[in-house]
């Protein structure tokens, strides 16, 4: 029934030896993935040109100090804000030796001119990290130091009702947990477990945090980088655990389109959207002027099993964001915003949906194949998906706007050329636009 | 070795069990759309149209059935569907009535309408059927292939004043006998564009069929012909075996093959056919009929099925091999390779174009597992066999140089051409 609107062709499936989790995706650099396996596992993913071909590479990276009778729990990558440069991979796991089990947090990084993105020599200089608690989330997000750089953190949830902080100590060449109130006050006294949280930097040297709980909690605060200082926080409580909070800008159109075809656009409002395990996912507007106070319910949502991931991107090209959704249900939903008409207000309507043949654990959207146009990386209990927008019409899209952009560009220029030629003709054969420039 | 999970599947019901070559897509109503008929083992013929999990129609025949085709084998320019059982009983159904039957929603058919058509005994032991025009002529015959490594050749006759059309016969054309067991039979134009009977022989090896009633015009060969026919081993030169060369373990291994691989056009297809072979060993051949060999690749898995389909609707064929464990093989004329692994052990196996959904036929891929369900993949098309990206799919399109040039950023596309 969704079938014309559904953009994506498969372009790979790679199996996985054991099951992974909600945790056990993430991008490493610009064009490779990690996914870590419960085994202990982890297998980057990335496309490699060979004989003038592109092909999926999926393989095991051997990251040191991951004992065999470990179960991986989160895995998470970034790089370093520049001047300093560097991949740097965390994994936490629990190391189950029979008796007690122990969880870990290890910190792969390579201070080694040369080899700071080579993954595999990355994977063999660790930081090992003893833990107190059972690993959740790890997440990573860009802070102000005292004296003005910038500089990436990793903040890892755990069951003690806490989150962490771990932070570079430049000096010292390795990570440290710091406290958390100093950097993240918004994130301290939590009500509950931490199972999903992020953060979004938003002009004027604000950022939005957003967290959900175990027991059905989300907190949302609006804070002042500099200092730091919380503006404002709001709690909304929820019948079931939140499985994701996801912060994401969404624009408001307020005008209807242009007649040339492109888009008007408007203001933009920072949203936040929140699933939980059994009810309907909700977007909550405007969050950074209204708080929680404004919600819309993505309708059905609740019909394939508790929701996993989540992902706002523009999927269709129109420069208006859609949401999607991956169910343990084994579905995969894309829900897109319908303006009101005047004075109404507008809806997530359900666009179109897609099966799986297990469920749905993450979602990222990155370019894999280095051609610009994003891939959308599924990760199923089974394996991993790569998605691939259809070339056939994406190619056609491009060519289409391109064609407008020529067309636009020649009536700018010569309104008076074609006076002077007296003929009103619309349809100017391409090798005209050819020859341009090179006659100019 | 690109590997793809392919979801989108209707499941539909079927009890019995089957034997592989007892499974078939074709047009058995002509109203141009396939439908999928699988006979069983208790004797029964099931037709299954669209999506629907159950069959549209039954048959019962006697015996157990070992193989199912649907053709113009009586050429009368319309479709039956053939069932032959192991006992060597040939049923004939004609399908045609029975669609306008259900259109008027007659729940309760005749009993007559349930009977075939037709009825034949042939020789028993049947293993495997084929009807296609292998001797050039125009016409479609039967080949049967037998567990005695036996191939016969029949054609549909009928009296010239014939009115009622149950009045023809089946008519024995000739018979082969081969060294090794006939897992399939194939149709592969040759070098010169005649059509050549090709049977799959153990060890990946293949036998081409003459059918020496085209070259003995002579009534008095005919005659000696229709005479001896199935008594006398036929003469050596009637069957001509090819081993292909290569890395094979097992000269014994079972081995299938498929011949008329469309290579994209009419003309190009009908010259020096393409054919595939497959071994349970896992040795996957592309040749064409002058015996080149155009690649070969060796996999972990025991092929058991062979088929062709156009996957990516350009009008050339792939090769498709399944194999007992679910593993299918998709690899086009150069050699890449698109694999699918299905969840379950594989009864029988088939591929080709199926109406399942939207009404219109595509092209679709059959298992039929050990659990009284067959599962029919109909979205299956893929844009390309290869990955690729947008940068190389807008390199082919001429308009984009020109539009970047245009907007003069075409210095970038003059740096790559270079």
């Amino acid at each position: 029934m969704f079938g014309e609107l559904y953009p994506f062709a498969e372009d790979s499936f790679s199996r996985f030896p054991s099951q992974s989790n909600i945790y056990g995706l993430c991008q490493a650099g610009e064009q490779e993935l990690l996914a870590a396996t419960l085994k202990g596992k982890v297998v980057s993913f990335t496309y490699q040109e060979l004989q003038q071909k592109i092909r999926p590479v999926a393989k095991e990276v051997q990251f040191t100090y991951i004992p065999v009778d470990a179960e991986i729990v989160s895995i998470d990558a970034f790089n370093k804000s520049s001047p300093k440069s560097g991949l740097v991979v965390g994994i936490t796991f629990i190391k189950d030796s029979g008796d007690k089990a122990t969880p870990f947090l290890n910190i792969y990084c390579d201070y080694e001119p040369g080899s700071e993105f080579n993954l595999e020599s990355i994977a063999q200089s660790c930081l090992n990290l003893e833990l107190q608690f059972t690993p959740f989330q790890l997440y990573h997000t860009e802070v102000q130091s005292d004296d003005g750089g910038r500089e990436i953190v990793f903040l890892l949830s755990g069951h003690d009702q806490r989150i962490h902080l771990y932070k570079e100590n430049a000096s010292l060449h390795q990570f440290e947990e710091q406290p958390v109130e100093r950097l993240f006050p918004e994130l301290q006294q939590l009500p509950s477990n931490v199972l999903w949280m992020d953060i979004l930097c938003i002009p004027d040297g604000r950022r939005l945090s957003a967290f959900g709980c175990q027991n059905g909690c989300v907190g949302l605060a609006l804070v002042k980088q500099c200092g730091p200082e919380v503006l404002q926080s709001w709690r909304v409580q929820f019948d079931s655990p939140i499985s994701i909070v996801l912060l994401f800008p969404l624009i408001c159109q307020t005008e209807p389109d242009l007649p040339s075809g492109e888009k008007s656009f408007g203001v933009e409002g920072y949203n936040l959207l929140v699933t939980s395990t059994i009810e309907m996912a909700v977007v909550y507007r405007n969050v950074h002027e209204g708080g929680l106070s404004h919600s819309l319910c993505l309708a059905d949502s609740d019909q394939w099993d508790a929701v996993l991931c989540a992902l706002v991107i523009d999927l269709d090209f129109d420069g208006q964001k859609e949401v999607l959704l991956g169910t343990y249900g084994q579905e995969l939903l894309c829900y897109k915003f319908q303006h009101g008409a005047a004075g109404e207000e507008g809806h997530f309507e359900l666009l179109w949906r897609r099966s799986f043949k297990s469920p749905l654990l993450s979602i990222i959207y990155l370019d894999l194949t280095g051609d610009g146009l994003r891939e959308l990386a599924v990760l199923t209990l089974k394996g991993l998906y790569i998605l691939q927008h259809s070339l056939t019409s994406t190619a056609e899209l491009v060519l289409e706007r391109l064609a407008r952009r020529v067309a636009a560009l020649t009536v700018d220029t010569e309104p008076k050329a074609t006076e002077g030629r007296n003929t009103h003709e619309k349809d100017i054969p391409e090798e005209d636009f050819a020859l341009k420039p090179s006659s100019n | 070795m690109r590997s793809l999970n392919y979801v989108q599947r209707v499941s539909l019901d079927f009890s019995g069990t089957l034997f592989p070559h007892a499974i078939c897509l074709g047009d058995a109503d002509n109203d141009t759309l396939n439908e999928l008929v699988v006979g069983d083992t208790s004797g029964k013929v099931h037709v299954y149209k669209n999506d629907d999990s159950k069959a549209w129609i039954t048959r019962t025949c006697a015996g157990m059935l070992t193989c199912v085709a649907v053709g113009d084998v009586c050429n009368k320019g319309k479709n039956f569907v053939v069932a032959v059982g192991a006992e060597g009983w040939f049923h004939l159904f004609d399908l045609s009535a029975a669609k306008a039957d259900s259109t008027s929603q007659h729940e309760s058919f005749a009993v007559d309408e349930q009977k075939p058509f037709f009825t034949q005994h042939i020789p028993a032991n049947t293993r495997v059927i084929l009807i296609s025009d292998i001797d050039g002529d125009g016409r479609s015959e039967l080949v049967v292939g037998y567990t005695d490594r036996v191939v016969r050749a029949f054609r549909w006759e009928e009296p010239s004043d014939a009115s009622d059309s149950g009045s023809g016969q089946l008519v024995l054309l000739k018979k082969w006998l081969l060294d090794g067991q006939v897992d399939s039979l194939s149709v592969n134009p040759g070098p010169e564009g005649l059509p050549e009977l090709m049977v799959s022989q153990p060890g990946c090896g293949y036998a081409i069929l003459l059918c020496s009633w085209t070259q003995q015009d002579s009534p008095a060969a005919c005659d000696d012909h229709h005479h001896h026919g199935d008594e006398d081993a036929p003469a050596p030169s009637d069957v001509i075996l090819h081993l292909t060369t290569g890395r094979i373990h097992n000269k014994n291994v079972s081995t299938h093959l498929i011949g008329s691989i469309s290579k994209g056009s009419k003309e190009e297809s009908s010259k020096c056919g393409l054919f595939a072979l497959c071994t349970l060993d896992g040795t996957l051949k592309l040749m064409d009929s002058s015996e080149q060999l155009l690649w070969s690749v060796q996999v972990d898995h025991q092929l058991f099925a062979l088929q062709k389909l156009d996957v990516t609707r350009d009008g050339r064929e792939e090769v498709v091999a399944c194999a007992w464990d679910g593993q299918t093989y998709i690899i086009d004329h150069n050699r890449a390779v698109v694999r699918f692994q299905f969840d379950e052990n594989v009864n029988a196996f088939c591929a080709g174009q199926y109406t399942c959904k939207e009404g219109k036929n595509s092209p679709c891929l059959v298992y039929v597992s050990f659990n009284h369900k067959i599962y029919v993949y109909w979205k299956v098309q893929l844009e390309r066999m290869e990955s690729t990206n947008l940068m190389r799919v807008l390199e082919q399109r001429p308009e984009f140089r020109h539009q970047l040039a245009a907007l003069g950023v075409g210095e970038y596309m003059a740096k790559i051409n270079k």
